[in-house]
């Protein structure tokens, strides 16, 4: 292997480390409780899921498709979507700051907040 | 090359990266994560750039992007698509004549986290969060990993088209 190569190989291998790491030090970042839902940019729903005592489904329908977002406490998840790859569902249920859930095809965002709701 | 020839090799080349391209879009996802896929249509961008050059490579892109949309009916996803495969081709071409042949891989690394980061770039105007910037971090990882896989794919086919080649 020439210099190159070897320069080349370190950056790489560097950056997919530091982002698999970043990645999973984001997945456990993030305090707050109000879950806020989006479409396109706009609010959509908010929800302070410490408030939540008993498990509910909110139904989503825009002119960009379906999703199912599951209210529990403490926690948010996506349980159905009509968009071809179905990864917001695979993603699972959220309960930190860190890392939104996305539904590309549907411009959907769960995201957890910190701070009150305002009326 | 006779232009007629390079336009039925281009056909070809974008018929196949069509059919790369709707196999991989009908299997399940490998992590649960937005934005991370192998992109194996990718192997047949790098192909056509280095047997036919930049415009080619170009022209296939463009096309295997677009009707790959159609196809596959996701319209939605074109936007993302678009943005990334435009961010990823321009590194392409910047970097392509900086390495070596056996180095193709190095090229894909880097268009791999352009494609990525283009389509970070378009998710984040679309939904209009800058929360789903969290994803920055594993998207340059997983472009980095897939353009690794697609590269030495793609450096494989290469040579073993030189040699079928008369």
């Amino acid at each position: 292997m020439d210099r190159k190569t070897k320069i080349w190989t370190i950056i790489l291998a560097g950056v997919a480390l530091l982002g698999i790491l970043g990645w999973l030090a984001l997945e456990n970042l993030g305090g707050g409780t109000v879950a806020v839902i989006t479409v396109d940019g706009e609010e959509y729903d908010r929800i302070d899921l410490s408030k939540v005592t008993e498990s509910y489904d909110i139904q989503i329908d825009t002119q960009y498709g379906h999703n199912t977002v599951h209210v529990e406490p403490g926690r948010i998840s996506v349980t159905e979507a009509d968009c071809p790859d179905g990864i917001c569902v695979a993603q699972g249920a959220i309960d930190k700051g860190g890392v939104p859930i996305v539904c590309m095809p549907h411009r959907l965002v769960v995201k957890i907040e910190g701070g009150d709701i305002d009326a | 090359m006779p232009k007629t020839r390079k336009l039925a090799l281009m056909a070809l080349l974008t018929a196949i990266a069509l059919t790369i391209f709707m196999i991989e879009s009908q299997l399940p996802p490998p992590v649960p994560i937005p934005g991370v896929k192998l992109g194996l249509a990718n192997i047949i961008t790098l192909v056509t750039m280095l047997l036919l050059g930049r415009k080619e490579a170009g022209a296939v892109l463009t096309v295997r992007v677009i009707m790959g949309a159609m196809f596959s009916g996701s319209m939605a996803s074109l936007l993302y698509s678009a943005a990334g495969g435009a961010l990823a081709y321009a590194v392409m071409c910047l970097t392509v004549g900086l390495f070596q042949e056996k180095q193709l891989w190095i090229v894909s690394a880097l268009a791999g986290i352009a494609h990525n980061a283009g389509q970070l770039l378009a998710c984040v105007l679309i939904v209009e969060t800058p929360g789903v910037l969290a994803y920055g971090p594993v998207l340059a990882a997983s472009g980095v990993i897939s353009g690794c896989f697609t590269g030495f794919a793609a450096m494989y086919l290469i040579r073993a088209l030189k040699k079928m080649r008369p």
